[in-house]
């Protein structure tokens, strides 16, 4: 197998975008195609090595034909090209009246993009928004999965509560809460992180679960604080051999709560209901 | 009688290279379909833009749609779409078709067609599509077989669960002829 890339520029030497390039075996006449990107490169891998035939084509350019280009796998074959414009047409409108008319009738010839009226905005490619999303999305998918991963302690401390709060004097199922706790605490840090840190992406409007995903975090987060709070001060407490009184005493319901808003959350993106 | 026959064959052919008719593209729902082992989901898309040319019996069709214009009622996997099509980059989702120009008279049709999307081209031969036509007005309802690795898009994960290979993408466009 092979490679072969390139770039496809116009007679200025600018990147031609959304060029298709197609590469046809002479050997199979198996044909795979490509579309430049906004620096006008475009990449084949894993081509079978033989001998191609190549075609470039772009919208207001001339279509270019290569004979062959060989792949034999030992390097990346490398096919730059530089595309001519094509020759201006008496029936098709400019670009000005086609913004102002979409779909307006233009031509005998094959419909071309600008013959819908799509705006040169819309059509073109935003690199930087692309690797934005390519961010958030990889943010996302760490706070996602540290998401599920801090379900597992938070559940074990939950069920270790039963214990840690009883009449009996070992300290032990005390400290083992205290533990889980505190495993709990720093990987929802961690995974609340990825979260807040994900970059946004502007222009967007926040519909669906998210925004119940969103709102839960108002709960479990500052829960996510109190809790080891109160915690704390229950533990002390109860170390000194006296009954949880006052403020801590609230420790439990405000981990129930906490600990439901984030199951909620996790549910909401995750299930349709 | 050189003269009549002369005539005669004009008659017959005239129609043939009658002027060039063109296809206009008025309203349409494209809706692709996602499925995950936890729940089904659908991004709708009502702002295609097409356009159809005809030249000797033969009609050229060109759709045209933004990646972004998809809407599943959740912003949050909506972005995450734009994102594992590569939609920033390569915003345009693009279908290309010839089909002859008496298919609008016909009950079904059977389409070959070339997709852009994802930076990649997919073709699909023989795709079936109803046909309807009514008061100048052809109505045009198929599914794409459209699937992830046609366009070398990563499948996208929910809880480490993958989606299926498979996108199906329900068309339903009116056309108008001009």
């Amino acid at each position: 197998m092979g490679v072969l890339t390139g770039r496809v520029v116009d007679s200025s030497g600018n990147p031609v975008a959304n060029a298709t390039v197609t590469v046809t075996s002479v050997d199979n006449g198996q044909a795979r195609s490509a579309t430049t990107g906004t620096d006008g490169s475009y990449r084949f891998d894993d081509l079978p090595l033989g001998n191609y035939r190549m075609k470039l084509e772009a919208a207001g350019f001339q279509t270019l034909e290569i004979l062959s280009a060989t792949v034999d796998g030992t390097k990346p074959v490398v096919v730059d090209e530089k595309l001519q414009a094509s020759a201006p047409t008496t029936t098709k409108p400019n670009l000005e009246q086609q913004d102002n008319l979409p779909n307006a009738p233009s031509s005998s010839t094959a419909p071309s993009l600008s013959d819908l009226g799509l705006t040169t905005e819309q059509t073109q490619g935003n690199p930087r928004e692309q690797a934005l999303l390519d961010k958030r999305t990889h943010m996302l998918k760490i706070h996602q999965r540290m998401g599920l991963i801090t379900t597992i302690p938070l559940i074990a401390t939950v069920v270790t509560s039963l214990n840690a709060g009883g009449k009996s004097e070992g300290t032990a199922s005390r400290d083992l809460h205290v533990a889980l706790g505190a495993v709990t605490g720093d990987l929802y840090g961690i995974t609340a992180y990825y979260a807040i840190r994900a970059p946004r992406i502007p222009g967007t409007k926040k519909r669906g679960p998210i925004k119940f995903h969103e709102a839960m975090a108002w709960i479990h987060g500052p829960g996510m604080i109190l809790t080891p709070i109160l915690g704390a001060m229950a533990f002390s407490q109860k170390n000194n051999g006296e009954k949880v009184h006052g403020i801590a005493q609230a420790h439990g319901p405000v981990a129930i709560v906490t600990a439901g808003a984030f199951g909620a959350a996790l549910l909401s993106v995750s299930v349709k209901f | 009688m050189n003269k009549k026959i002369l005539i005669a064959f004009l008659l017959v052919t005239l129609p043939t290279f009658a002027a060039d008719s063109q296809w206009v593209l008025k309203q349409s729902t494209l809706t692709y379909h996602v499925s995950h082992p936890l729940h089904e989901s659908e991004g709708v898309s009502h702002a295609a833009r097409g356009k159809g040319v005809c030249h000797n019996g033969q009609c050229d069709f060109l759709i045209a749609v933004t990646v972004k214009s998809f809407d599943s009622g959740d912003s949050n996997r909506d972005l995450h779409m734009v994102q594992v099509t590569r939609g920033a980059e390569f915003p345009i989702v693009t279908v290309r078709t010839r089909l002859p120009e008496s298919a609008a008279s016909s009950a079904t049709i059977n389409a070959d067609l070339e997709i852009q999307f994802a930076g990649q081209t997919a073709q699909y031969k023989k795709v079936p599509f109803k046909v309807e036509t009514q008061g100048g007005e052809t109505h045009i309802t198929g599914t794409i077989p459209a699937t992830l690795t046609d366009f070398k898009i990563d499948p996208p994960s929910l809880l480490t669960m993958p989606v299926k290979n498979e996108i199906p993408v329900r068309v339903d466009m009116t056309w108008r002829s001009q």
